[in-house]
């Protein structure tokens, strides 16, 4: 079999110039590939015959864009036209949806082909990709291992070579831990960088789409085409810059700041080591480290809860049976509609957290804890600020752990919210924010920093990111005899 | 201070939420819910500095949409995905009490 | 039954005349086929997003404006979460902690005193979708969905279902002359809720209150508020304590009827929307929107006091603005307002409710209009001349001079050639100038007749009936 998906797009872009290989040849691949990995269980949805009929239009056309013909996942809730769309719930497993999210549109203007929709999540709630209606995913390093969560296919996907792109999408980890579990680039953009049109909506104030890539320059790439205002989304702002352009530069006197709550008890070891590695790195480079405090970052899985699942809680209001989905079949009355789709409909994850939210904004409960998490969210945010006053960046671990065997913790409801204790504050704040792979565990298994940057400044990270990358030169690929470090 | 929340208040926010619940349900509910409180009270004690609070982490305030009508569905699309439907609406148990 | 003080607290729900909708560019239209004015976001598809109706914004800005409110400078949006099948998020967008508009008031007249019906605030939402109810099931339309809307609520300042019916057409009058709304309450553009409550005393604190929802009529808000005044003083006198409750008017029974009882109130879950933004006012802002309001009512009374206008046509000619804005395009004309407002409201509102047609769509030209008022100022022609021929000035081309030739009209209104024929009369009639002076009217009548034979009917009687008794009297 051909390996042509092993090549960074560069060079399959120039493959294609050549007319060495056409697109059918890189989307004929990629559907061996999913059938190689088909125990991963990376996809909901397969769009093998219109993938190949696109692959076939492109033929024809002149190659005009460094992403022509590259194949993509698209994680299960952003919205596909004419494509299934679950978001990986029994709620929508039936749903067809009549419209294309404003990154769909984007993809196909930039001639990208849709391989499939990835597997997740339900409604993106949840970080080891357990809480699937379609079963969970299996994580390309050890099989036995989740993938992280909630964009866990998407993970697997990039991991696996299956495709060299896919899109995520991050609420309060979503993107960065299964990145950091599966040993792939991914990042989270600033709040606003990525129209949310089109994005299923599990926290409004929190979600947002990135790129989810087997390297730093091809991260950059993808951002470049799926950022930018939508006159759609009245949250999303102007975009007028490369964000390749600082990759390579060199990061001499460049200020890095570490919340002392980053290097806390309850991350791994491993991940500390791994961490301690790459600061001494970067001060052998020129950089310049200090520990900082935030305000009420310790504060933040709390202040997630009132926040995202209030708005959850909202946001999920509108799956009843009615316009489109899943609807329980002989319902007594309109009541009984409600009642019946919504416990059928939803698995136990979303409906504890709807059931969570609806609590936290009834009666008096808005005003007592809703209120004031929205104002101690302003000052955990203006804490962030601050530092970046006087910082370029801040680093820290992904996760406190590397992936972890599947079946676990699926009921602690505490514990699956201390899975994204280092990656929710960035949501919070709107800060962008990209899991970095920066070595291996002892049993062969990827670990990952976080680069955060401050609003708008995802050149400055992938800057960074690129520097480290090209320093460290890892192997990523798991279908080399996974994990080892090439130095 | 009890230790869990009253199937009551369980019950009411089940039909908040339009969850149909069972008895067993009701009882993890009335645990867990509880303990969220717990945690979720500890954030009352915090002194925040102003009065400021944050909606979303906007960048930018409210564009507005000109008043020009753009295309719309034709009503065979507007349905397509509805399960209960006659003629061009869309249908629902009665809906009493209006 | 004891005599109780009313507390009534009205809110109006008034859909703005905007061409689209207020969070989605669909078609703001009514009564076209089921569902075929909408997109995805008035549907609630999962992942959709709101976007703001310019607008909206601005004639919201403009019913502040004419409420004499408060205007919001920074505001934003509040989600108020509850589960209806009209409902299609099954979370309304509204303003619960920012209303545009606050502090205001409308000035209503009862019983020749002027008061002052305060408003609490002004807040922008989106409409629901329209059911029908059909034995076992409801059909939903969506068109309605996302049509904009702004509540008034008012304090609960209002005495007497007199003075809650005067409020809602001053209401009705200022938002429809603003061009807010069509403020068609029988096509739903504007509805209304009242609260009603009773006490014995002044000091006593309000009574407990219910909710008398989307009633049909301002006259039926009248009757509702009667109707649930005797409910609540029967409990009442009866020492019967009660719920709060949320009632109905219905037409055919003519009362109200109940809805449901509230329970600990409604667990609304208001929280900010997280999808829309701030919404910053600008001064120039506020002022270009101001700046396109029509003229007023309270203006054009005070307009047409300076023309003379009776206070009688002027308060008609004010609840037609139709014809008001056309007499405003002569302000600049020496046209007597008087005569042209006694023309508007008589023959010419006669002529085009029975056609059914709008001034603007007949033949009245500005030369025609300050012809013809002239010549009913000086007596050319008749209040009969003018019932006459009015049609046909106001359906042809034809000049007035044209029509009264046709219909053979020629008005004498040379007085000294009219004192030679009245002359020639009296002497002609020596009984029934005696019989006149013998105080018998009808010789007035009769010789007035003899002058209309004499003259073939084209003197003008008026000036005759002048004349002739200014001769008898003096001669």
């Amino acid at each position: 079999m051909s390996r042509y998906l092993d090549l960074d797009i560069v060079e399959i872009n120039k493959l294609l110039k050549e007319g060495k290989i056409t697109p059918t040849d890189l989307v004929e691949e990629s559907f061996l590939r999913i059938e190689e990995n088909k125990d991963l269980n990376a996809f909901i949805t397969l769009n093998k015959e219109q993938a190949l009929e696109e692959a076939k239009k492109l033929e024809n056309e002149e190659i005009d864009t460094i992403t022509f013909g590259i194949p993509i996942a698209i994680k299960d809730n952003i919205i596909t036209k004419d494509l299934r769309t679950t978001a990986a719930s029994h709620m929508l497993d039936n749903f067809i949806p009549i419209y294309d999210a404003d990154v769909i549109k984007k993809i196909k203007d930039n001639k990208m082909i849709i391989i499939g929709k990835a597997n997740m999540d339900e409604f993106a709630m949840g970080s080891s990709n357990q809480t699937s209606y379609f079963k969970p995913v299996a994580n390309p390093w050890n099989k036995a291992l989740v993938p992280g969560g909630s964009s866990g296919g998407s993970a697997a996907a990039v991991s696996s070579r299956v495709v060299p792109f896919a899109l995520g999408s991050d609420t309060g980890g979503s993107i960065r831990q299964p990145s950091s579990f599966c040993g792939i680039v991914g990042l989270k953009p600033t709040y606003g960088r990525v129209s949310r049109y089109g994005l299923i909506a599990f926290a409004s104030s929190l979600d947002q789409i990135g790129p989810m890539t087997r390297n730093v320059y091809e991260n950059a790439v993808l951002l470049n085409i799926i950022c930018g205002k939508s006159k759609n989304d009245l949250t999303s702002c102007e975009t007028n810059e490369d964000f390749t352009r600082l990759i390579g530069k060199d990061i001499k006197g460049m200020k890095i700041a570490i919340p002392k709550f980053y290097v806390n008890d309850a991350i791994d070891d491993e991940i500390k080591d791994k961490l301690n590695s790459i600061i001494k790195l970067l001060e052998e480079n020129g950089a310049e480290i200090s520990y900082v405090d935030i305000k009420y970052i310790d504060k933040a899985v709390t202040l997630y809860q009132i926040i995202a699942m209030g708005e959850a809680s909202s946001n999920l209001a509108r799956f009843d049976g009615i316009r489109y989905g899943y609807s329980y079949e002989n319902p007594e009355n309109i009541n009984d509609l409600y009642l019946k789709t919504r416990r059928y409909g939803f698995g136990p994850e979303v409906k504890r957290r709807i059931m969570i939210g609806s609590y936290l904004l009834s009666g008096e409960n808005a005003t007592t804890y809703y209120n004031k998490a929205l104002a101690i969210r302003d000052d955990m945010r203006n804490s962030f600020l601050d530092v970046f006053k006087e910082y370029d960046l801040i680093i820290g671990p992904t996760a406190t752990t590397k992936a972890y065997p599947l079946g676990k913790d699926l009921d602690d409801a505490v514990k699956a919210f201390m899975d994204d204790v280092l990656t929710i504050p960035v949501n919070m704040a709107g800060l962008p924010g990209l899991n970095l792979p920066i070595g291996f565990s002892t049993d062969h298994l990827p670990i990952g920093m976080q680069i955060i940057g401050s609003s708008f400044e995802e050149a400055k990270i992938y800057q960074l990111a690129s520097f480290i990358e090209k320093k460290l030169n890892l192997d990523l690929n798991p279908n080399h005899n996974g994990g080892r470090e090439n130095d | 201070m009890e230790d869990k929340l009253s199937k009551e208040e369980v019950l009411h926010v089940a039909d908040l939420a339009r969850i149909e619940v069972s008895e067993e349900e009701i009882e993890t509910y009335q645990i867990k819910l509880k303990e969220l409180l717990n945690e979720v009270e500890k954030i009352e004690s915090i002194n925040d500095n102003d009065s400021d609070y944050m909606i979303a982490p906007w960048s930018n305030n409210a564009s507005y949409r000109e008043d020009i009508e753009e295309e719309m569905l034709n009503p065979k699309e507007a349905l397509k995905n509805v399960p209960r439907k006659s003629g061009n609406y869309i249908e629902v148990p009665v809906v009493i009490n209006e | 039954m004891t005599n109780y003080i009313e507390t009534i607290g009205i809110e109006v729900h008034v859909e703005l005349k905007t061409k689209t909708k207020i969070f989605s560019p669909s078609k703001n239209g009514y009564g076209m086929m089921a569902n075929s004015l909408t997109n995805v976001i008035d549907l609630g598809y999962p992942g959709t997003l709101p976007t703001i109706n310019h607008e909206v914004i601005n004639t919201a800005i403009k019913a502040a404006h004419v409420l004499n409110c408060k205007i919001r400078k920074e505001m934003h949006f509040d989600r108020k979460n509850y589960f209806y099948p009209d409902n299609p998020k099954n979370y309304q967008i509204t303003q619960s902690r920012t209303p545009i508009g606050y502090d205001g008031y409308v000035e209503i007249e009862v019983n020749g005193v002027s008061k002052k019906i305060e408003i609490e605030e002004i807040h922008i939402e989106e409409d629901t979708c329209k059911s029908a109810h059909r034995g076992t099931v409801s059909l939903l339309d969506f068109n309605r969905a996302g049509v904009p809307l702004i509540e008034i609520v008012s304090k609960a300042c209002i005495e007497s279902s007199e003075e809650a019916k005067l409020y809602l057409e001053k209401l009705k009058e200022l938002l429809f002359y603003a061009d807010i709304s069509d403020c068609k309450m029988e096509e739903g553009s504007m509805r209304c809720d009242a609260n009603v409550s009773l006490r014995k005393n002044l000091n006593d604190p309000l009574g407990t209150k219910c909710e008398i929802k989307n009633i049909g009529s301002i006259s039926n808000v009248g009757i509702a508020i009667e109707k649930e005044k005797e409910r609540q003083a029967k409990l009442l006198d009866n020492n019967e304590t009660f719920k709060e409750q949320t009632r109905r008017f219905d037409d055919k029974l003519n009362d109200t009827v109940l809805m449901r009882v509230k329970e600990t109130g409604n667990d609304y879950r208001y929280f900010p929307e997280p999808d829309i933004p701030y919404i910053v006012l600008t001064d120039s802002q506020i002022e270009e929107a101001i700046k396109t309001l029509p003229m007023m009512p309270k203006e054009r009374k005070k307009l047409y006091e300076e023309k003379g206008v009776s206070e009688l046509n002027i308060k008609k000619i004010i609840a037609n603005r139709s014809l008001s804005d056309y007499l405003n395009t002569y302000l600049d004309t020496n046209l007597n307002f008087q005569t042209a407002t006694n023309l508007l409201l008589g023959d010419i509102s006669f002529y085009l409710n029975k056609e059914e047609k709008e001034i603007t769509n007949t033949h009245l030209t500005k030369e025609k209009m300050l012809e013809l008022v002239e010549k009913i100022d000086n007596n050319t022609l008749s209040s009969k001349n003018v019932k006459e021929i009015i049609s046909d000035i106001l359906e042809s081309n034809k000049s007035i001079q044209e029509i009264m030739k046709e219909k053979n009209i020629t008005n004498i209104t040379d007085t000294s050639l009219l004192k030679d024929i009245v002359t020639k009369i009296i002497k002609e009639n020596p009984e029934s100038v005696n019989d006149y002076k013998t105080g018998k009217d009808r010789a007035i009548k009769y010789l007035m007749g003899q002058i209309m034979k004499e003259t073939k009917g084209s003197a003008n009687p008026k000036i005759v009936n002048e004349i002739l008794i200014y001769e008898l009297n003096n001669n």
